[in-house]
């Protein structure tokens, strides 16, 4: 029988995932840039909620500025790229030019956490807020928000790519940008927006792990490990692939190491983070193409 | 600071992060390998200087009844004693050291090319960041090896000299001397054009019967091995063995901006870059306490901002680098 505190984990983890594969492989898929800032923007959002904590506010409160400030910087972060893209510069130029990014975020998350750390006296470097959560009967809020957070999210990002016009747009600029250019599409105009959105995505799920999970600055490194292993299981370019990926690898991660926990002690739990690398190795060497490369292959049969 | 110490010092990190950046421009400016995780066998080469030797000694000097990493401060006084007057052991220690260094990191170089070959570059260069991260990560939790984030001292093999600091930076120097000659070599033979060739266009390198998969193997083999020496000269230099400190950015993350910076292709232009972003940085480790009383935050903080502007403004300005790669001239035919 699994204990509660290990499944909740296991869902919580695997629907936050899930989201920010959505947004890694999108921004990937537009741009065929692999974001390596991207973890980091995400878990940015976490000294967002960590503030509000701590200034008396329920932390729930800081989705909506974490989806803003998540948005903002992955626009910024996108004009940055085309500015370099219209001079040239090569795919593999463009993910070194992420890297600006990510150092940036990555000492002003530092810079932050010290400074909130000397003004306040508190202790920045480690915390977890799920103290500050509501809870519904037995099970912590977070598993609810999470959840239901990942489902309207993943439905609203659906529709938009599937209803309407703007989404249209986007599927047309994924499939051939150049076409779609000569089509009438403003790709500048909806590329920023789909940036801007998967960004604030990223934002809101950052902004929810700390309400279960321990964080710390150096979260976004860590993370990136499950964020591509999640991209490698469900696809390298498919979108709903990865999510997918995005739910296994996070479900794995905890059960596959509580698992091991029983047979070997619970001192594995501090290699939790090596698991989602060992089956994104395998999934490279058996499958590809991942989970929608699987799918794919079973269409055409 | 006196300054025949501090350019010393900015010698020695000049030489170990020429040794990273040569192999990096081994790898991409060469072979067109996008390796990101590139501080994988410099981690490797690092946990075997803090593992290896220090138990060794103990071993030939008889030390028992005391954990290495519990009783750091007390082993390391005791070994330094014994490798005070013991510079045949010392060498030994060294060598059998780096011996394994080169087995090791050869092994892991192999073994990460396997499967990171098969993929297309952008995600090489992801695959083998997080397979480098996952080693941060191994090697900073497993307690055992380098005591965990808090690290631990190591011996210096140079402690039987007058000053054994400078005996660690000139043995540094002279090593990353050889490496660079290598790679010098490497690049002008046959080889080298071989590896343009397969930069330039894969597919007619093979087609004119080059293996090569088995190529970028090698390739991937020598520069792992040069950057596991890397590690082991950056531990050996530093006298302490930090895990933790085995990241992306200042081992991957600053050995490309140096690579950027100098221009990939050309090794002259590598070491340039190299030669400019460690003495910056090396400015500002120096420079940092004045700053330190005044600022509500850790000033070292301010370092991976100075990277990222001048990793932008190289990328908008000069993205082919100070001294780019030379177009090779096509000799004359009558």
């Amino acid at each position: 029988m699994i204990p509660p505190a290990v499944a909740i984990s296991a869902v919580v983890s695997s629907f936050l995932l899930s989201l920010l594969a959505l947004g890694f492989t999108f921004q990937y898929v537009t741009l065929n840039v692999p974001n390596l800032a991207y973890s980091t923007i995400a878990f940015f959002s976490t000294y967002i909620t960590l503030t509000f904590a701590l200034f008396k506010f329920t932390p729930y409160l800081s989705v909506p500025v974490s989806f803003l400030i998540g948005g903002l910087i992955s626009l910024m972060m996108y004009k940055f790229l085309s500015v370099l893209r219209r001079r040239g510069l090569s795919s593999v130029g463009l993910m070194i030019a992420t890297i600006t990014f990510d150092l940036g975020i990555y000492a002003f998350m530092n810079i932050y956490a010290d400074y909130i750390a000397y003004t306040l006296k508190v202790y920045t470097r480690s915390f977890i807020l799920s103290d500050y959560d509501f809870r519904l009967g037995e099970f912590p809020g977070v598993l609810f928000v999470s959840m239901i957070t990942a489902f309207m999210l993943t439905m609203v990002f659906h529709l938009i790519l599937t209803r309407t016009k703007f989404g249209m747009s986007m599927r047309a600029i994924m499939e051939n940008e150049s076409l779609a250019s000569t089509q009438g599409v403003n790709v500048d105009s909806v590329l920023s927006t789909s940036w801007f959105l998967v960004g604030g995505i990223a934002g809101i799920s950052g902004s929810l792990y700390p309400m279960w999970f321990s964080m710390d600055p150096w979260i976004g490194a860590r993370m990136f490990i499950s964020i591509f292993a999640a991209c490698v299981v469900g696809g390298l370019r498919s979108i709903y692939g990865s999510m997918l990926g995005g739910f296994m690898i996070g479900l794995s991660e905890v059960l596959v190491t509580y698992a091991f926990a029983g047979l070997v002690g619970g001192w594995i739990w501090w290699y939790r983070s090596v698991i989602p690398m060992i089956i994104a190795s395998v999934a490279i060497l058996i499958i590809p193409n991942g989970i929608a490369g699987l799918i794919e292959n079973f269409k055409r049969r | 600071m006196p300054l025949e110490t501090l350019i010393l010092d900015i010698l020695t990190f000049f030489c170990i992060y020429a040794i990273f950046t040569m192999s990096l421009n081994f790898q991409m400016g060469y072979t067109g390998i996008f390796n990101l995780g590139l501080y994988l066998p410099i981690i490797a080469g690092a946990m075997i200087v803090a593992y290896v030797p220090n138990r060794l000694a103990m071993q030939i000097y008889n030390i028992t009844g005391l954990d290495f990493i519990e009783n750091n401060a007390i082993v390391i006084t005791q070994l330094r004693e014994h490798l005070q007057r013991d510079p045949t052991t010392s060498m030994f220690l060294l060598l059998i050291t780096l011996l394994l260094v080169i087995i090791v990191s050869a092994i892991i170089g192999y073994v990460v090319a396997h499967p990171a070959l098969r993929l297309p570059a952008n995600y090489l260069a992801l695959f083998t960041l997080c397979i480098a991260e996952t080693g941060r990560v191994i090697s900073t939790q497993t307690y055992w090896i380098a005591g965990g984030p808090v690290g631990i001292a190591i011996i210096v093999p140079f402690w039987w000299l007058p000053n054994p600091y400078y005996g660690t930076a000139i043995f540094t120097i002279l090593v990353s001397i050889l490496i660079f000659l290598i790679y010098i070599k490497l690049s002008n033979s046959p080889f080298g054009r071989v590896l343009k060739a397969i930069r330039e266009n894969q597919d007619t390198a093979e087609s004119i019967g080059h293996n090569v998969s088995l190529i970028k193997k090698e390739v991937m083999v020598i520069s792992s091995i040069f950057l596991g020496i890397g590690g082991a000269l950056h531990a050996f230099d530093m006298g302490a063995v930090i895990a933790d400190g085995y990241n992306r950015v200042d081992f991957s993350f600053w050995p490309w901006l140096m690579l950027i910076v100098g221009g990939a292709g050309n090794n002259v232009g590598v070491l340039l870059g190299t030669f400019i972003l460690v003495l910056m940085r090396r400015i500002m480790i120096t420079s940092k306490h004045y700053f330190a009383s005044f600022l509500p935050f850790d000033v070292i903080w301010l370092e991976p901002i100075l990277l990222s502007i001048m990793l932008a403004l190289t990328l908008i300005y000069r993205s082919e680098g100070i001294l780019p790669e030379k177009v090779t001239k096509k000799k004359k035919t009558e």
